[in-house]
């Protein structure tokens, strides 16, 4: 069980043509949960913390969604492996931080559990598009196999127990992956966010907290877990990220009708650049990508070739770069790889047109 | 030199400043780099957990039975030590939880195989109100049927 399996595996984020929408990358759901009995890990005896993740283990890999599942012990995996996995959003910066952590990943890659992170399971389903009612199935069915085989914490009055405050109750976080380009581009992007802030939404950049917005990508998601239903959770994060796509396509007709040659001329100067270039940082790649995006999006390029562009983002990466080419790489080695890749990947693209959208 | 801040979380050396107005009402809050990554410096939520946390440890010094988690140890660290730690700390949690998540009873699902009692006793609460509503409308047919409802939840939590 390797991580370049993981890289090699085609999965719907990545490859599968069609799953792949506009403005809305990704649909994420987590919920928190806790074995009754146990320390939280972060108080827990190294004993007791090898203890939970042999149950916990255990328990995932009976499930038939986990069936052929990839298993990563943190402590076994070289600084590399984990850090692609922190790419993949597939475990968190904390669980690979820390040695006693582990993960259970589905085949597909749409469900991972991280074991022995701030609580001893964190649930994880994630699908391309925008597709929350399905990703909340498939969430709520995992939880319910899983708590049938092991004790979860549990008060009738505050709910899932967990180890931090801010998840106790529902233990739900449920996110949209969005990408922003027209909002951004429009100016408008600080006023949206403080916005969602003020409804108890938080915003944050591509790979979570602290992180910066690259490539125009944003993830919105709830802030208050107690108190308030599943349903009323997402319904809440629903209605945002509805208005946010229609305010965001508002952005862009009005930018691209505004700005006209202008406009296209920006799309098609990223693609004359991404193809020509020999050295490419992340952040550049991530930003040209986003215009290509955006391209694909309103009919200026075909809407197939959308995947390619998603697939760049998440392979230009710095762990990704170097887990390909089989080697750790300086700043310079790591750009030239990049813009390898993406030359490559874009070499039969076709020219960018007018908007149609 | 002045002592340098410490962490309002753990109290080591501070690095990360943060200053929040809103409304003309200034708060400052100061974090360790550790701290500040976990927490996610820049975030509104941070400023009232490390406000509540502070709050927290007031009164005596607690320890829980179960696993020798105390609130000082609370203080450090803004997370508990076991999941029996929320009865034992249960009082001085509820400011915090009022604080950070506006709420303090749960409403949703319950582990497989358990009775949701949470999601009932709030399905009882809205449905209560929808009988009076109905009643004030005169919609009795609708009426007869809240009052069912009212009373088949209410059996089912009793005989809990």
């Amino acid at each position: 069980m390797s991580v370049q399996e993981i890289l090699a595996d085609e999965n719907e984020l990545t490859h599968l043509l069609g799953a792949q929408q506009s403005v809305v990358l990704s649909t994420r759901v987590r919920l928190a949960r806790n074995l009754e009995g146990f320390p939280f890990p972060g108080w827990a005896k190294p004993a007791h913390r090898k203890e939970i993740a042999e149950r916990c283990i255990e328990a995932l890999t009976q499930l038939p969604r986990f069936r052929k599942s990839h298993v990563f012990k943190m402590g076994d995996l070289p600084d590399l492996d984990r850090a692609v996995l922190v790419e993949r959003h597939l475990v968190s910066k904390e669980l690979a931080s820390g040695k006693s952590g582990a993960a259970v990943i589905s085949r597909d890659q749409t469900c991972s559990v991280m074991v022995n992170e701030e609580d001893h399971l964190r649930i994880q389903v994630v699908k391309a598009g925008w597709h929350l009612r399905g990703t909340w199935n498939i969430a709520e069915q995992l939880d319910d196999a899983i708590g049938a085989s092991l004790g979860i914490a549990f008060s009738d009055e505050l709910g899932f127990l967990t180890a931090c405050p801010t998840n106790v109750g529902t233990g739900l976080r449920a996110s949209a992956m969005v990408h922003l380009p027209g909002l951004c581009l429009a100016g408008h992007i600080e006023k949206v966010t403080r916005a969602l802030s003020q409804d108890g939404l938080a915003v944050r950049g591509w790979l979570g907290e602290g992180t910066e917005a690259a490539g125009n990508i944003f993830q919105i998601s709830n802030q208050q877990t107690l108190g308030l239903s599943e349903d009323a959770i997402l319904r809440h994060l629903g209605g945002w990220v509805k208005t946010l796509v229609d305010q965001e396509w508002n952005a862009r007709r009005k930018v691209a009708q505004e700005e006209g040659e202008r406009f296209v001329d920006r799309l098609a100067r990223s693609l004359g650049l991404l193809r020509h270039a020999r050295l490419l940082t992340s952040a550049e790649s991530m930003n040209m990508l986003s215009h290509l995006r955006l391209a694909c999006d309103m009919g200026c390029l075909p809407e197939e070739r959308r995947h390619v562009v998603d697939r760049l983002m998440i392979e230009g990466q710095p762990a990704h770069v170097q887990a390909r080419q089989g080697a750790e790489l300086d700043s310079d080695g790591r750009d030239s790889r990049r813009a390898t890749a993406v030359r490559e990947a874009l070499r039969d693209f076709p020219e960018v047109g007018s908007p149609t959208a | 030199m002045s002592n340098p801040l410490k962490c309002s979380v753990c109290d080591a050396v501070a690095t990360v400043h943060l200053t929040q107005i809103v409304q003309g009402k200034v708060t400052k809050v100061d974090f360790c780099e550790a701290c500040a990554a976990k927490g996610g410096a820049g975030d509104a939520a941070v400023f009232k957990l490390a406000d509540a946390v502070n709050k927290v440890t007031a009164g005596p010094a607690i320890t829980c039975p179960q696993c020798g988690f105390t609130d000082v140890e609370f203080r450090r660290r803004g997370r508990l030590g076991c999941p029996s730690c929320w009865q034992v700390f249960g009082v001085a949690l509820g400011g915090l939880l009022t604080k950070v998540q506006h709420e303090i009873q749960h409403v949703g699902r319950a582990p497989a195989g358990t009775i949701p009692v949470g999601q009932l006793r709030h399905r009882l609460l809205a449905a209560q109100q929808e009988l009076t509503a109905a009643i004030a409308a005169e919609d009795y047919e609708t009426a007869a049927k809240l009052r069912d409802e009212v009373a088949r939840i209410a059996t089912q939590l009793d005989t809990l």
